[in-house]
Order: structure tokens, then C-alpha cells, then sequence
């Protein structure tokens, strides 16, 4: 079969699977992004069951990553937890809403391997707990950090530099516009 | 285990035959490959220190620096790139971005020095040894980053077009506006050029995050004419637009249009939110031109009571009287000056001063006066025979136009000239249904009139005959028409000055027409003035002598417009307006 | 300080242990990180793997940058590939923002690829050979990859990062006369390859070293999300350029290289047959390339370019097996997340920590870059 032949029936199982999904997990959100890929929402408490259904029902065996997206303005995290099936050749992202307060969320270490290292990660960069994880709380990348998680939205990179570099001498650069004013209409065009 | 795996790692011994892979020093000599991303060069000749490059560094490398070898001028900031190669990361998107080509690399990757604020420089300024590199990385000619492209302006086909007086320009639809705007690189260059120095990219970008009213709050900010110059202006800042090195600029003049198309009317007041508070002093001003419609705007917002004195029945002085409605209709131009008569600007129609009114009550009962009486005395050919009652002025026959009269132009019309109210009058000639021919005496690239009015009026069948030098106007045999003697000129160039049409007497031509429309130019009257506020007031080639905020010899007076500005177009005495503005509230407030 | 305690499980206080601190140097070319070793005699009982100490917080970094102005930064997440990186955020950017690249493109930036995957595992093996005692073989590597930098800096502008796939295409064609200078390349390092064959993968020395080292059963790669020549080693017929063809893969003649064991010799043997592969794929592409055309697309200004509100993940085969992008934009400038997911993720921390139990403690070094990792893809 072609690739083009696969990508259709691909499609199909994608959307069959999705409404499976929707039926047993009441899955809200479905997003298909292209023929190999789509994204479901689920609720906290469904997740663990619903990747282990897609683990070991619906041929999902390989976790690619596991990250989040912060919606700071909107108080809330998106777990997204991306699985591969690949004797169909498909990905399905599977996400998960929490607070962005105390944000702690069910630990799916046990269902892969190297789930832990994600949660891991995802403790220190974002402060999200995975209770029951092995070494979530141990530092990942960071050592010896004392700010908040950096990944975070508020974390301003350009003002930790600030604060924590000095600035190198001689670096200014000028305004075009100002420029131009000063030197050729100084007097004109103020309100 | 096999006895191959023993013996044929052996092999490798061959090794010892064969030529080493190392090279023996110096080995610092290599040169790069050419189109390797090596040190910066810059043509700083080219530079129109557009800032573009410093715009689009995602390392903050550059800055921009005034240099010695360089200063402002319209079109070029003086300003160049300086790198700081502690950060540079020889990305080269500040190459593929260059709007004019200046900056390129060179092929050289070594460069060492004890002090590390060497590595900080300024190419084409700085001494380097790569300067003159023929090889390096340059953008390559099909990889573009900036839009080079404009959208077609839709317009009425020129049969169409000579059908009536409707306006020719069809204005942007809302998806072509957005594309131009989305070409703007917001280097701020073009607002130098502006003579209102108008917040030129903050109004594009306005249309393209499609916000109309912060649009049009913008446009106020220096020009409350925007509907008319959104069609009319003489668009100088495209002139100077940085994307015109390589490709069209930016539609400026069309994109406000857009904007002002964008909001009836009746939004404006509560968009502009023009609180207005009075501050008990008074200012006359003369002419309701977009000069002294603009001071007023301006003066009002700051609480000034206005009058404007107007000699004719309505605003908008030559926009009114000059510009025809194919290319103004008069509701645009309405639009504008009603907006600013609603903010209370007091304006006496039918008022000529220094005839109905004198001068000098102005100055008894004023805190300041503004002058913005508009050039409207045709210039003479200096010629025999022009006071013929065949030869009619451009003025005219655009002002009875205007006012819905027949000039009684006849069937077969010569006009004299190369200027915009030459293509102006060939072209309402065209739409009374004469055949048209234009003699003007130099060539078509010498001619003053806007590129596209040229273009418009030889796609309307205009007749352009170039290089011709009018030199008799006679009677014909019919009284209704005049004859007209004219020589072919060649454009001679004396000591690298530019090139002069000098009459060919040997090719000497006569025509007869039905009329003969002289567009050669205008000057002011000034008759109005008292003889001692005259003689105060300095006057340099017919226009008066102002500093930047309109301020003449007499404190009290401010000039502005086409008697004051070179340029003489409507945006030049919209600013002039708007300056003095400022002018007259620092002196009634000091 | 830090407290070994906290976190060994082994009795150290017992005397019986070793606690050793492999890296971050790195032996080999495993990349800066370090392995928290405890010992018991030579032998290694558990590992704790430790990164943070390469590029860190590039998908922060990539925050704050416009679309345009990430391109340059993406190749900084892998030395040894960047490439991988400017092909996914393109294709990513691409993707959310609906433009079609030119067919051109598409073959001038499999072909980059292809180069860069030899590049890569030409270092890679000189790495693998350096790390059981025969460094000879890294120079020879060493002195072809610099070949293919050569190559890499005719066509790209530069030998390591490239930044040559840019969002929309590539940023320039082939120069001329490219095709004849690769194609000697390729021949020298066809020559190479067997010549190494001889010298390592057929050495007993070597063979004694990495055979049965580090074994990956089959049962561990769905687990542990396996991917590349470490799973295609034991039998798994994987390879995103094969399940979900990308670029011209699906024009090109090749198959998926799998062997039935996967241990440090097998997959060596597996890498060198891809590098084989690679020479391959890099042929047919110079020979069927297509020489006229546009190679880039026409994009919006760049300078404030936004896009649509999205997100998607795209990968491809890197040298270590599935290398993807998972990129949300908001409709701003700016994009809102992104998350690169690099093999040595798992590869390096999961697995090694698993791997290395029981090896001793000279076989450490080769054992892990048996299983190819680069550390700054686990960082970003
Ligand atoms: C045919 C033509 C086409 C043009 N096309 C363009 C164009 O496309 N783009 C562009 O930018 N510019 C164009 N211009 C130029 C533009 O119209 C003028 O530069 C602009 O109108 C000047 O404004 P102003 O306020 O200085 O004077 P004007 O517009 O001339 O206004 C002066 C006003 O003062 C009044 N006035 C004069 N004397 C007295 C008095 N003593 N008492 C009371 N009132 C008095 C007049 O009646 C008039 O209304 C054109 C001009 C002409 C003639
Ligand atoms: S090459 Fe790249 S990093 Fe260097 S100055 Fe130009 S844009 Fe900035
Ligand atoms: S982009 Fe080019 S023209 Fe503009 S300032 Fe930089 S070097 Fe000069």
C-alpha cells in the first residue's frame, strides 16, 4: 500500500478512534490536525486510564513526550502526552487541563518507563507535582536554583539577565526617527 | 573466534603509505568557502541607515551609530550598523534583510586581538582586511525576505474613466490593504520625508491589526486633511520608502485612505474625542485652505476661538477649486473640513480680506493671525499674444469645472505645461471631450507632475508633445479659435548643470486650436497686506520667509502654506498649519 | 554540598562501595553530562545520570524570539546535527502557518540531511571506536567529517551550524559543480567505511569489548520508548522515514536496516550499514535533485509575522531514531510553546541507568556511546 493509501486509512482509524474516545472517556475537545495526528482532551481523573486504554487496546505503545503549555492568562496548564501507534502510523496527543495553582497532577510512571524523567522535568521547570513519582523532586537541569520554576510564562529571561549581568559598555544604538527629527526638523511635527 | 578478526586490523599499517591526512603549518591561510558567512562588510554609500538590520538581529548585536563620514538627510538617517561580535552569531538574517544591499560577509573567519572591544566595529567605517572581499555571503537574488510586491489598485479603464467626472482610484479592498500594510518594514525612515512628518508606520501597522479608529487617531495626530490626502497627496515618503531599492513602495498614500474609508463621518467625533477647552484667546486666519483649515484644527484643540476669513463660498481652498473630482470628490473633501468646523472653528465664506474686511482689523482684534492665502494668480508665458481671449488659464478652467460651469473650452485644446495642474486641465478637457494636446519644453522625465498623473493622462489619450517651445499666439482665421507658433527644443547641458531646452529656430511649427490652456504656474496676491506690514514681512522668490514654526518678522503674524512653503503641495501647508498651531500658542502664551 | 546519600540506596558507609563520577567530560562523544556511578569492585551496581550542564532553556529562549529570528537558533540544540533541528522547526512553523514549500526545497533539504546524518555518525563512530582504545579510527572519521564540512560550507555558508533550512525552504540552491566534490567525498568515506570494517567492526579486540554489552532486550523498547538504531538493532523495522515518509523519502530507494541483537556491536554494525545507507540516499538525491525551480517560499513580512493560533507535532529520523517538534502558537509573533523531543531523552537517562548496571566500569564509556545520545537535546 502506497503511502497516500495508508494516510486514508489512517484517517479513518483516527477518527473512529476518536470517537470511540469520546464515548468511553468523554474526551471534550477533539482537534484533528492532520491525517496522523489529533488531539483529545480529557479529564484529570481519566487520564491514567485513558493512555492505558490507548496502551494496551488501541496499539498506542510509545510514548514520544510528555510537556505542558501555560495558559497564564487563563490560569491553567495543558499536559499534553503525546502517544504513537506504529502499526498505524498515527499520533495522538492526549491533554489535560489543571489549575495553575498548586498544580499537581497523577503520575504515569508506571505506565512507561521513562514516564518519570518528563514528571521530573516538568516539577522543576514548571513546579507541577506528580506525586508518588520516583525522583520528582530531585533537580534535573538546574543547580542549586532559587528562583521560581523558569519555565513559567512570568519568568522574564531578559530581566534575570538584567539583574544577574552586567551590561557591556558602549553598546548604544540610536533611534532612526529621533534622529532624524534632531537633525532635520527639530522644531516641527512636536503635538 | 576467527583468525580474520586477529589479522585484519592489520590492514591499518597500509596506512603508513599513503599521505598523512594532517597539513604542516602555517595552515591559517584557508580561505572560505564563497559564500561562506564570514565578517561583515558594508557599502555605507549604499546604507540608508534604515535600522532594519538591527531590527531583525535576534542576538542584539547591532546598534546604530552616527558617523563622521555621514549626516541625515531624507531617505538616509546617516546612521550605520555597528557590530558587537561577542554576540553576533553569523546568522546572516540581517544580510537577507537589507533593504538597499549594503550589507553583505566576506568570506574571512579569522580575527585575533588582545582587546575584546576590537570586536566591536563598525564595517565601511572601521579599517578591516576584509573590506574589499570579493567573496562572502550575500543574500542570494530569489531568496526574499521583504515584500517587494504591491496589490493592483483596481481603476477605472481610461474609456470609462473620460465618461465623467467619478473618481478614477477604486481605494484598496480590505484583504489587499492588509497585504500592504503586512510589506512594512517600520523603519521609520519615510516620516522625515513626510512634510507633516506623520506617524507613517504606526498607521500601517494600525491597518494591518486592522484597528481603524487608532488609525485614524493617528492620522489626526498631524493631519486632520486625511481623506483628501489619502487620494491627493503628492506621497513624497514613497519616494524615500526603504523597500523601493528593490521593489515597489509602500501604497502610503493608499493605506490612508483605508483607513479614513474605514470610518463613516459620524464616527469621528466620538473616535477622536477631541475635548476641546477654551483658553479665551483668538486667532484669525486667512484662507480656508488646507493651511489655515489645519492651523485651525490645530488651535481649536488647544482652545483657541477661530475665524477663518475665506473669500470664496466654500473650504478647501485649491483642493476645492483646483483638484478635480476625479481624483477629489468633494464629499471626501467635505469630510474632512466639516470634522473640523464641528469643533466650533468659526469660517466667514464670502469674505475677501482687504476687501471686504481690512487687514488691519484682523491685527487689532486678534492674538495672532495665520496666512494661508494659496497661490492663485496663473503665471504669464512672457510670450506675444497671450492675452488672446482664446488663452484661458489652467486655474480658471479647473475652477469653472469645479463649480459646475462650462469653460467653453472647444474641441481641440492645447495646454502649456508639465506640471499638475497641466495634467489637470488636459485631463478635465479630455472629460469635456476635446482632444487634447499638452506642449511642454523639456522631456517627459523633467516633467514636475506626479508619475502617475502622467502616466493617466497619456493612457486618456492625451497628446504629449515634448521638447516644444511656445514662442507666438495669433489670431486665427476663425475668432473662435488661436493660432500658435512653437520651435522644437533640444535640451542642451552646460558645464554638467542640469540640461536646458534651447529653441531650434529652424524648427519652427504652427497649429491652431480651439483653445490654448496656459498651466505654467501660480503666484500669490498679496495686495491685501498693508504697505508697512508688507515691507516688514521678507519675501525670497514670491513666497515668504518663515522659520520651522511659521514665524515672520511680525510677531503676530504667521505665514504658511503655498505662499510660504518651496514645495506647495496640500500636505507641505497642512503641516505649516499645524506648526504654526504650535507656533501661535508659544507666542500667545509666553 | 552535595549529599551522596540522598541519593544512593547502596550502603556506602559499608565500605564495600566506590562512588565515582563519570564526566562531564565526556570519553567518546557522549556529550557533556555525567554519570553518578556506584561501584562494587570494578563493577558498576547503580547509576544516577546528571545533565544541566550544556545549552539550557532553548525552548524558553525560543519564547521570545519572532518566528523568523528562532530559525538561526534551533541549530544550537544539537553540535552534531543541527540540521534535524532547522528541518523540524521549519516544517513545524510551515505547517501551522499553511505554506507549501517548493518541490526544490524539499530535495535540497533531504539532501542536507542525508550529509548530516553521515556527518554525524562519521563522528559518532570515530567516537565508538576512540572509546575501547582505538582513537586511530577517530581520526580518520574525524578528518572525513571535516570533508563533509567542507561540503556543508560550500552549500549552507558554514560548517557546523548551518542555518540553511529556513522556515519556507532553503536559503539558497546548490552551487555549482557542488554534485562532482560530493560525490569524491562520498567515495573517500565508501573507502573509509570498508576500511574500518576491517579495522574495527572486524577486530577481535573490539568484538570481545562491545559484544553483549549493554543489551537492550526487545521487551524494553515500547517501555522505554526505543527508538532508531537502538531499537532497529533487536528486530524493530522502524524508521519515520519509511512509516511516515517526509521530504522526498518516498522517491528514494532504501530499506530499513535491522539486525537481532541489539548490544554495543550490533548496533555499531547497524549505524555503519545506515552510514552505507546514507552514502546511498545521497547519490540518488544528487543525481535526481532538480535544478531549476524556486526553493523558496514567499512568506509573509517576517519582521512581524503571526501565526494562527495551532499546534502540531512533526518529526523525523534523526541518527538516533525520532527527533520531533511540538509547536503551539497563539496568533501572536511570538510562538507559545514549543517542546523538542530528542531519543537521548530516554536513551540517556532510562535506559543507560538500566543498561549500566553490572558493566564494569571500563566498558562505561562504550556502552553509552553505543547507545548514541547528545545530551543537549535532553537539556534544550
Ligand atoms: C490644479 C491643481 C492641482 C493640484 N493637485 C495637487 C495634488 O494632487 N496634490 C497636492 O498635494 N497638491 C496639489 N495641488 C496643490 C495644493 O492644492 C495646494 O498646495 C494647497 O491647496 C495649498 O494650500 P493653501 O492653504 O496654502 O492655499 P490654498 O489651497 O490655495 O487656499 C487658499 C485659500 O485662501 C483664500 N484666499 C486667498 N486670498 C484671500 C483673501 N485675501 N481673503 C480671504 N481668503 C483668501 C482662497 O480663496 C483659498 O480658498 C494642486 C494645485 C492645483 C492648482
Ligand atoms: S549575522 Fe545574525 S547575529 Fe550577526 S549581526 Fe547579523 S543578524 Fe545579528
Ligand atoms: S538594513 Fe542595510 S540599509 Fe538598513 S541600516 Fe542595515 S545595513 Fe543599512
Amino acid at each position: 500500500m502506497g503511502y497516500a493509501g495508508l494516510q486514508l486509512v489512517n484517517t479513518m482509524f483516527m477518527q473512529e478512534l476518536c470517537e470511540r474516545m469520546t464515548r468511553q472517556f468523554d474526551c471534550d475537545q477533539v482537534m484533528h490536525q492532520k491525517d496522523d495526528l489529533s488531539f483529545l482532551r480529557v479529564d484529570r481523573d481519566r487520564l491514567e486510564s485513558a493512555l492505558m486504554y490507548l496502551k494496551t487496546h488501541e496499539g498506542f505503545v510509545h510514548l514520544s513526550f510528555v510537556t505542558v503549555i501555560d495558559y497564564i492568562e487563563d490560569g491553567f496548564f495543558r499536559l499534553n502526552y503525546m502517544l504513537y501507534n506504529y502499526d498505524k502510523a498515527t499520533n495522538i496527543g492526549v491533554q489535560v487541563d489543571i489549575t495553575r495553582e498548586n498544580p499537581s497532577m497523577h503520575s504515569i510512571h508506571h505506565l512507561w518507563a521513562q514516564g518519570w524523567t518528563y514528571q521530573r522535568e516538568l516539577k522543576e521547570m514548571y513546579g507541577i507535582d506528580f506525586p508518588g513519582s520516583p525522583r520528582v523532586d530531585e533537580e534535573f537541569v538546574l543547580e542549586g536554583w532559587d528562583g521560581i520554576p523558569p519555565m513559567l510564562r512570568e519568568f522574564d529571561t531578559a530581566k534575570f539577565c538584567e539583574d544577574r549581568f552586567a551590561k557591556r559598555d558602549g553598546r548604544e544604538s540610536q533611534d532612526i526617527k529621533q534622529t532624524m527629527r534632531d537633525n532635520l526638523y527639530p522644531e516641527r511635527g512636536e503635538s | 573466534m576467527k583468525l580474520k578478526d586477529l589479522t585484519s586490523p592489520f590492514y591499518v599499517w597500509q596506512r603508513a603509505f599513503e599521505k598523512p591526512y594532517t597539513q604542516s603549518k602555517p595552515t591559517l591561510n584557508r580561505e572560505g568557502a564563497h559564500a561562506y558567512r564570514g565578517f561583515h562588510i558594508n557599502d555605507i554609500e549604499k546604507c540608508v541607515g534604515c535600522g532594519t538590520c538591527e531590527e531583525i538581529c535576534m542576538n542584539n548585536a547591532i546598534d546604530m551609530v552616527e558617523i563622521a563620514a555621514k549626516d541625515s538627510k531624507k531617505g538616509d538617517s546617516g546612521l550605520v550598523p555597528r557590530f558587537d561580535y561577542g554576540r553576533c552569531c553569523w546568522c546572516a538574517l540581517c544580510v537577507d534583510i537589507c533593504t538597499t544591499g549594503s550589507l553583505r560577509m566576506s568570506n574571512e573567519y579569522t580575527w585575533a586581538a588582545d582587546d575584546p572591544d576590537s570586536f566591536r566595529f563598525t564595517p565601511g567605517v572601521d579599517e578591516t582586511s576584509w573590506q574589499d572581499s570579493e567573496h562572502g555571503y550575500r543574500r542570494h537574488p530569489e531568496y526574499d525576505l521583504l515584500k517587494l510586491v504591491r496589490p493592483e489598485m483596481e481603476m477605472l479603464s481610461p474609456d470609462e474613466g473620460l465618461k465623467s467626472f467619478d473618481e478614477v482610484v477604486a481605494g484598496y479592498t480590505h484583504e489587499q490593504a492588509v497585504v500592504e500594510a503586512d510589506r512594512c518594514i517600520e523603519c521609520e525612515i519615510c516620516v522625515a520625508t513626510c512634510p507633516a512628518n506623520m506617524d507613517i508606520p504606526g498607521y500601517i501597522r494600525a491597518v494591518r491589526e486592522e484597528n481603524f479608529e487608532e488609525g485614524l487617531r493617528l492620522l489626526y495626530d498631524t493631519n486632520p486633511f486625511s481623506a483628501t490626502c489619502g487620494r491627493i497627496c503628492t506621497h513624497r515618503c514613497e519616494d524615500d520608502c526603504t523597500i523601493s531599492t528593490f521593489g515597489k513602495p509602500l501604497a502610503i498614500r493608499w493605506l490612508k485612505r483605508y483607513i479614513v474609508d474605514q470610518v463613516p463621518a459620524e464616527r469621528f467625533a466620538e473616535i477622536l474625542n477631541d475635548e476641546i477647552t477654551e483658553n479665551g484667546h483668538h486667532v484669525s486666519i486667512v484662507g480656508a485652505g488646507p493651511g489655515g483649515m489645519s492651523a485651525a484644527y490645530y488651535l481649536r484643540k488647544k482652545g483657541y476661538g477661530v475665524t477663518v476669513y475665506e473669500a470664496g463660498a466654500s473650504g478647501g481652498g485649491m483642493l476645492r477649486y483646483g483638484v478635480p473630482s476625479y481624483r477629489l470628490p468633494d464629499d471626501q473633501l467635505d469630510k474632512d473640513i466639516d470634522y473640523i468646523v464641528s469643533l466650533g472653528v468659526e469660517v466667514k465664506y464670502n469674505t475677501k480680506i482687504g476687501h471686504d474686511i481690512e487687514f488691519q482689523q484682523l491685527m487689532d482684534k486678534s492674538d495672532a493671525i495665520f496666512i494661508a492665502t494659496g497661490m492663485d494668480q496663473p503665471s504669464s508665458m512672457r510670450i506675444k499674444g497671450e492675452d488672446h481671449p482664446r488663452v484661458l488659464s489652467g486655474l480658471t478652467v479647473l475652477n469653472d469645472v469645479a463649480s459646475h460651469k462650462d469653460p467653453g473650452v472647444g474641441k481641440n485644446v492645447a495646454v502649456i505645461g508639465g506640471g499638475n495642474v497641466a495634467m489637470d486641465a488636459a485631463r478635465v478637457c479630455r472629460r469635456l471631450g476635446a482632444d487634447v494636446t499638452v506642449l511642454y519644453r523639456r522631456r517627459i522625465v523633467d516633467m514636475p507632475a506626479d508619475k502617475d498623473e502622467i502616466k493617466e493622462a497619456l493612457e486618456e489619450n492625451c497628446n504629449f508633445v515634448l521638447q516644444a517651445i511656445p514662442v507666438l499666439i495669433e489670431d486665427a482665421e476663425s475668432s473662435d479659435q488661436v493660432t500658435i507658433q512653437w520651435g522644437e527644443a533640444e535640451m542642451i547641458a552646460e558645464d554638467g548643470k542640469r540640461p536646458r531646452p534651447v529653441l531650434q529656430e529652424d524648427r519652427m511649427h504652427t497649429d491652431t486650436y480651439d483653445s490654448i490652456i496656459s498651466a505654467i504656474g501660480q503666484s500669490g496676491d498679496f495686495s491685501f497686506l498693508p504697505q508697512e506690514i508688507s515691507d516688514q514681512l521678507k519675501q525670497h522668490w514670491g513666497k515668504f520667509e518663515v522659520d520651522q514654526r511659521q514665524r515672520t518678522a511680525v510677531g503676530k503674524i504667521f505665514i504658511g502654506g503655498d505662499i510660504a512653503n518651496d514645495v506647495a503641495d496640500a500636505i507641505s501647508a497642512i503641516a505649516d498649519g499645524k506648526n504654526a498651531a504650535i507656533g501661535i500658542d508659544a507666542f500667545v502664551s509666553s | 554540598m552535595f549529599d551522596l546519600k540522598r541519593y544512593s540506596e547502596a550502603e556506602l558507609e559499608s565500605g564495600k562501595f566506590t562512588k565515582l563520577w563519570h564526566g562531564p567530560q565526556h570519553p567518546g562523544i557522549t556529550g557533556n553530562m555525567s554519570l553518578e556511578l556506584t561501584l562494587s569492585g570494578d563493577d558498576v551496581v547503580e547509576c544516577k545520570t546528571h545533565v544541566g550542564y550544556l545549552h539550557r532553556g532553548f525552548e524558553k529562549l525560543m519564547e521570545r524570539r519572532t518566528y523568523i529570528q528562532n530559525f538561526p537558533v534551533v541549530c544550537r540544540i544539537a553540535v552534531p546535527e543541527p540540521t534535524f533541528n532547522e528541518y523540524m522547526y521549519a516544517a513545524a512553523v510551515e505547517e501551522l502557518a499553511g505554506i507549501e514549500v517548493p518541490e526544490r526545497a524539499e530535495w535540497l533539504r533531504c539532501l542536507n540531511l542525508e550529509m548530516m546524518r553521515l556527518a554525524s555518525f562519521l563522528m559518532w563512530l570515530g567516537g565508538a571506536c576512540g572509546s575501547f582504545g582505538m582513537s586511530t579510527v577517530y581520526q580518520w572519521t574525524v578528518t572525513h567529517r571535516d570533508y563533509m564540512l567542507d561540503l556543508f560550507e560550500e552549500m549552507t555558508g558554514a560548517r557546523i551550524y548551518h542555518m540553511y533550512i529556513s522556515p519556507g525552504g532553503v536559503r539558497a540552491p546548490l552551487p555549482d559543480g557542488f554534485s562532482e566534490r560530493a560525490l569524491s567525498v562520498m567515495n573517500g568515506i565508501e573507502k573509509l567505511l570498508y576500511e574500518i570494517e576491517r579495522v574495527a567492526l572486524n577486530n577481535h579486540i573490539f568484538k570481545m569489548r562491545s559484544q553483549d554489552l549493554g543489551i537492550i532486550d526487545p521487551e524494553m523498547v515500547d517501555p522505554y520508548g526505543i527508538v532508531g538504531p537502538n531499537a532497529r538493532a533487536c528486530g524493530f523495522k522502524r524508521d519515520v522515514r519509511k512509516d511516515a515518509p517526509y521530504l522526498v523519502y518516498d522517491q528514494l530507494d532504501f530499506e530499513v536496516i535491522t539486525a537481532d541483537k541489539s548490544d554495543a556491536y550490533t548496533r555499531t554494525l547497524v549505524r555503519y550499514q545506515e552510514m552505507h545507507q546514507c552514502i546511498s540516499l545521497i547519490r540518488q538525491m544528487l543525481e535526481q535533485m532538480p535544478t531549476k525551480g524556486s526553493f523558496h517560499a514567499d512568506l509573509p513580512n517576517v519582521l512581524h509575522w503571526k501565526i494562527p493560533a495551532g499546534q502540531t507535532y512533526v518529526k523525523s529520523e534523526c541518527t538516533r531514531g525520532e527527533y520531533g517538534y511540538f509547536l503551539v502558537s497563539d496568533g501572536s509573533e511570538y510562538l507559545r510553546r514549543v517542546t523538542i523531543r530528542g531519543p537521548s531523552y530516554t536513551h540517556a537517562i532510562a535506559v543507560m541507568e538500566k543498561l549500566v548496571v553490572g558493566v564494569n566500569i571500563a566498558d562505561v564509556a562504550g556502552l553509552m556511546v553505543s547507545l548514541h545520545t547528545y545530551p543537549p537535546e535532553i537539556e534544550r
